[in-house]
């Protein structure tokens, strides 16, 4: 390996020159293509869509639209809505609804809508009629009048009026492709058109409009994510100043800055080459990107500033650095990009966009940091007066080496090994705990105190539907819902699972059918049963129309609707759990009972996923990370020390979830991939000068000592530098960052403690005829 | 071999007895129930086979019965309850409500019971849709089916009449087809009241054998009939429609200006009686009941009531059903389940 190494080094340094020229050439071309990024959000990418849930949502969307609605709730503030202003709002506001590009026109409901007509029972038969007549005028105080009576009479009152009528509801399902373009729908387009033209149009001092719905959320997360190039400029100020105090020059600082941020650079010109855009989800990507090159860069500042001590010149410095690090550098780098990969196997689009991106921009970094960085560095000039300075650090830093090196001494290591072990068992019970899925109520990437989720608030407590609802498709023969069997069972399973804790009310064709079949015998409820008469049963089904979104149109497929109280993975999973156990009694070879539609058949699915693919993720990181300590070390010893610290701290970083009430969701899931991926870097830079000591038959108290002076300030630097990079992420005003924010700093800071503290005892174990005392 | 064969006899056992008993359901009390009454306990029937007893009218227990099928009426003497509803359903208990059995069942009619009466331990009617009369004169062990022609209007029976001379088996037909639904009978002191569709009010003084027609200026249904005293009689209806009779004189109408179906009276004191009805209506009539002139098919459009009528509607705006007195308390069956009812 070693001549691989050197021929490089011969290789890249002979022609300095050249190497930077085609460094250049390619920047300038990414440089291009990376302006040309946009962001770029889609439903689809978020749910696993090959999960058995998302197969059935999939198969019949066309039919009962899907989980992707847009609810439009418009609010008089003077807590009523039957006044001229209101309703023209309401009317306009519809109909801006209706001619937005992406919006299904065919299923936008609200008071105007034809759809929504009121019956009412009369002496020898029915009465009924649109709720707002075709003559109406809001200036006349009479047609208002009939208007609410109407209201009462449809049975709105809750779903598409508040039911304390301060508001009312215009509720339209998103298309996947721009009808015009053939294109996948521009969510993000869309969502600035609903805030521009009903928000922005709409809302004064008397009107107030709430929106929610999947597009409206992810433009409200692209929105937020555009804060992070701020957060990005504050990571940049700091970072520098960092490493100004760690290499006292301002030429050592500005070059590992600028081959980071070229790896930045090149990585969004990659993706944007490759045809991807940047999802909001996954706009932190980029920065983590920097932040890893800036660590790289500091091990790259340390190396040739070791060797210009030694009286080396800038070249030779460069070249040395190049070449001792290469190798545990290239093996870092390599474990973060494989750490990434593994994110690939969990079948949901936008983990895999972010397995892609981050890979990229790692793999990136090999080529910037530990190339193009050190032939930079190669034409400073390291004058004596810097040498001398920070000569004077080494040998202060000594004396403080000597003391973490203790770490290794008998007692301090097994100490350490103990509170290890406890720590381990401590968060081995407490991670158990740890909640899949969403933990609180409205859209957890956002905070609770942002528009879209009091928006949510608003519309749950004033409406009585709530957005949570799980469908379960019941799939069976064309026109079974003529067969009083077939509904029987849908009712009963329907009343069960109204029964189940969690669930707050159901509708079904079935339970529909009940209430017209009362309807049809005068409006008694003795007679709210299903009709054993074919002909009674068709007469009562003939009344609901396909667009109640409770059968398609032969009615061989209907939806079971359960409103939840909460989307709680707990509720959802107890919801789910009854329907599997409950549909046993009901199905048969002509009658199924699918999972899911509905945005909580979304999240079981996404749970279900993001669930099922937590172990074989980690153990791939983890596999990864062991497969490339045993090529690189070739030492089994050496492997155990980098990989059972990095494990201790990712089952604590799980700990930390239960504790912050950070449900494991698509968001959170890569985290600890990414923390095990980076945080392998300590352990391979100790490990790497240990290692080779141990060879040469140094005791481990001295290779780890030799590897401190050598490599732990820059292990130190880095860490906190990383740390300090994510943690601004804690003040982002999206909930998904700041959640990020945290598991990543706490998994940058404690895995470089791993490294420098238990890493060292475990040595000492393990390598136990190696020891001074 | 046979291990696993009787394993499998048990289970089908289990899933028989299971597809016949109602499902133990926690939210029972809040599912449509459709009948209450009331002796040493509460008893309250509704869809799916429910029956809820209560000894203190606060907390109820589900019975196991034998039938899924919905219970829309229950009448109890002593510790014999009957219940009835649809596929002709009608299940007995003989202890106060701990066991049921199946007494008669005819889903292949496709009529619903809406009401059912004792007059003795004995002897008792169960009615329904399209005039279904069934008698039984030995506790429920035998019902006999019967056709009372007597509850037809005039013209009604002269068509039939004309038939039956043409072909007995087209008349059979049509009168299976042309009987009133009987919505409701009420027995009191030996005196059998009768309310049905489409404008029916009848009384019979021959536990139901004959029956004898009242004539109403109305032609909706009605829910109930019932007398608050020796000389009046209250009957209520579709689309809020109250008509009170007085000293077999005339049906007269008592104005409400509300629209909403009543399906029960109940008799608070001597004072004040109640309607009960669609959409959580109360409608409160001071006695003696006023009345007035008054088209019963109107829309009640700037509508006054009748001085001591008002109407309110409960909060939640379900349908009640029924209601009945019960230690003080008047406990209601509505289509969301038990609701206490406070009617000051």
């Amino acid at each position: 390996m070693s001549s691989i190494t050197h021929f490089l080094e011969r290789l890249i340094f002979a022609n300095r020159i050249i190497v930077i020229a085609l460094f250049a050439i390619v920047t300038l071309f990414l440089g291009y293509q990376s302006s040309q990024i946009r962001l770029d959000a889609g439903f689809e990418k978020n749910i696993p869509l090959n999960h058995e849930y998302m197969q059935t949502y999939m198969a019949h969307r066309k039919d009962f639209g899907g989980a992707n609605s847009v609810y439009v709730s418009v609010c008089d503030k003077s807590g009523n809505i039957f006044n001229p202003v209101f309703f023209d709002t309401l009317k306009n506001v519809h109909d801006q609804l209706f001619f937005i590009n992406g919006v299904d026109r065919s299923l936008v409901v609200s008071l105007f809508s034809p759809s929504t007509r009121f019956t009412e029972i009369v002496e020898g038969g029915f009465a009924g009629g649109p709720v707002i007549p075709a003559d109406f005028d809001s200036k006349n105080p009479a047609a208002l009048d009939k208007v609410a009576a109407n209201i009462e009479k449809a049975n709105i009152v809750g779903r598409q009026v508040a039911s304390d009528y301060s508001c009312a509801m215009v509720t339209a399902q998103l298309l996947e492709l721009n009808p015009e373009t053939g294109e996948p729908l521009d969510t993000l387009a869309l969502a600035e058109q609903l805030e521009n033209k009903l928000r922005g149009q709409f809302e004064n001092d008397r009107i107030s409009i709430h929106v929610i719905g999947f597009a409206k959320m992810i433009g409200d997360v692209a929105d937020g994510a555009k804060d992070v190039v701020f957060f990005f400029a504050i990571a940049l100020a700091i970072t520098a100043i960092m490493v100004y105090f760690f290499s006292r020059s301002v030429m050592l600082t500005v070059l590992p800055l600028t081959c980071s941020f070229i790896a930045v650079v090149w990585q969004m010109g990659l993706l944007s080459l490759l045809g991807f855009g940047i999802d909001p989800m996954s706009i932190l990507v980029p920065f983590l990107v920097f932040a890893i090159g800036v660590s790289h860069g500091v091990q790259m500042i340390n190396a040739v500033e070791k060797k210009a001590i030694g009286g080396a010149g800038a070249k030779h410095a460069a070249m040395f650095a190049f070449k001792s690090l290469l190798i545990p550098g290239g093996i870092a780098l390599l474990s973060d990009t494989v750490g990434f990969m593994t994110l690939l196997v969990i079948d949901i689009g936008i983990i895999r966009e972010l397995a892609i991106t981050a890979s990229i921009g790692v793999a990136v970094i090999i080529l910037t940091n530990l190339i193009l960085l050190p032939v930079l560095m190669s034409y400073l000039k390291l004058d004596h007066k810097y040498v001398a300075k920070f000569e004077g650090k080494e040998a202060h830093s000594l004396r403080f080496w000597q003391f973490v090196s203790r770490c290794s001494d008998k007692k301090p290591a097994y100490t350490i090994l103990a509170i290890t072990a406890l720590l381990l068992v401590f968060g081995l019970y407490q991670s158990q705990q740890m909640k899949i899925g969403d933990l609180h109520a409205g859209a957890p990437a956002l905070h609770e105190s942002s528009r879209y989720n009091q928006d949510t608030f608003l519309i749950t407590d004033k409406y009585e539907v709530t957005v949570d609802y799980l469908s379960v498709l019941v799939e069976t023969t064309g026109d079974a819902c003529t067969s009083y069997d077939v509904m029987r069972s849908i009712d009963d399973f329907q009343w069960k699972m109204e029964n189940v804790p969690g669930v707050q009310s159901a509708a079904s064709l079935a339970s529909i059918a009940k209430v017209v079949n009362a309807g049809y015998n005068e409006g008694n409820v003795k007679w709210e049963v299903l009709p054993r008469n074919q002909q009674t049963l068709v007469q009562a089904i003939a009344r609901v129309p396909t667009s109640s979104g409770l059968l398609n149109g032969d009615c061989s497929v209907m939806p079971v609707i359960l409103f939840m109280e909460d989307h709680k993975a707990e509720t959802i999973t107890r919801v789910v759990d009854a329907v599997k156990a409950y549909r046993k009694q009901y199905e048969t070879d002509d009658l199924k009972f699918s999972l899911a539609s509905g945005p909580v058949g979304v999240m079981a699915a996404t749970n279900e996923a993001v669930k099922n693919a937590q172990i074989p993720m980690m153990a791939y990181v983890f596999g990864a990370v062991i497969l490339l300590c045993l090529l690189s070390f070739r030492s089994l010893r050496a492997t155990l020390s980098v990989v059972l610290p990095l494990y201790v701290v990712s089952v604590l970083a799980q700990a930390l979830m239960t504790f912050l009430e950070i449900g494991l969701t698509v968001s959170t899931l890569p985290v600890i991939a990414l923390g095990v991926g980076i945080g392998v870097d300590y352990g391979i830079y100790i490990l790497s000068t240990m290692s080779y000591r141990l060879k040469h038959g140094d005791s481990v108290q001295q290779a780890y000592l030799t590897a401190l002076q050598e490599r732990g300030s820059a292990v130190l630097f880095t860490g906190i530098t990383l740390a300090v990079g994510v943690s601004t992420w804690v003040f982002s005003s999206l909930k998904f960052q700041m959640d990020m924010g945290i598991l990543l700093t706490f998994m940058f800071l404690v895995n470089m403690l791993g490294a420098i503290i238990v890493l060292p005892a475990l040595a000492r174990v393990l390598w136990f005829k190696r020891n001074e005392d | 071999m046979k291990k696993p064969l009787a394993a499998f006899a048990a289970l089908a056992i289990s899933t028989a007895v299971f597809a016949q008993d109602a499902y133990q359901a926690p939210l029972v009390e809040q599912s449509l129930l459709l009948d209450i009454t009331a002796g040493e306990q509460v008893v309250i029937v509704g869809e799916r086979g429910h029956i809820l007893l209560s000894s203190d009218g606060e907390t109820f227990a589900q019975a196991n019965v034998p039938t899924t099928a919905t219970l829309t009426a229950v009448t109890l003497i002593d510790n014999h309850i009957w219940a009835a509803g649809h596929d002709a359903t009608i299940i007995h208990s003989a202890d106060g409500g701990q066991t049921w059995n199946l007494q008669f069942e005819a889903p292949d009619k496709q009529r619903p019971f809406l009401d059912i009466t004792f007059f003795n331990k004995q002897h008792g009617v169960a009615v329904g849709a399209y005039g279904m009369f069934y008698r039984t004169q030995d506790g429920g062990k035998k019902w006999q089916s019967e056709q009372h022609v007597s509850l037809l209007d005039p013209y009604d029976r002269e068509y039939l009449e004309e038939v039956r001379a043409e072909d007995e088996a087209f008349y059979q037909q049509e009168l299976n087809s042309i009987l009133p639904h009987i919505n409701r009978v009420t027995l009191v002191d030996d005196r059998l009241y009768l309310a049905g569709e489409a404008g029916t009010l009848a009384y019979s003084n021959d536990m139901g054998h004959t029956w004898q027609r009242f004539e109403v200026d109305y032609t909706g249904s009605f829910f109930d009939i019932k007398p608050l005293d020796a000389s009046t009689l209250l009957a209520v209806g579709l689309r809020g429609n109250i008509f009170v009779m007085r000293d077999d004189q005339q049906w007269e109408y008592v104005k409400t200006c509300s629209t909403s179906t009543l399906n029960s009276i109940y008799l608070e004191n001597d004072d004040t009686v109640y309607a009960l009805g669609n959409n959580g209506m109360v409608v409160s009539l001071s006695r003696p009941l006023p009345v007035s002139q008054h088209d019963p098919y109107a829309n009640p459009a700037n509508c006054e009531p009748a001085e001591g009528v008002s109407a309110r509607q409960v909060a939640n705006k379900a349908a009640i059903v029924n209601a009945e007195g019960f230690q003080g308390k008047v406990i209601a069956v509505t289509a969301n389940g038990i609701e206490s009812l406070n009617l000051q």
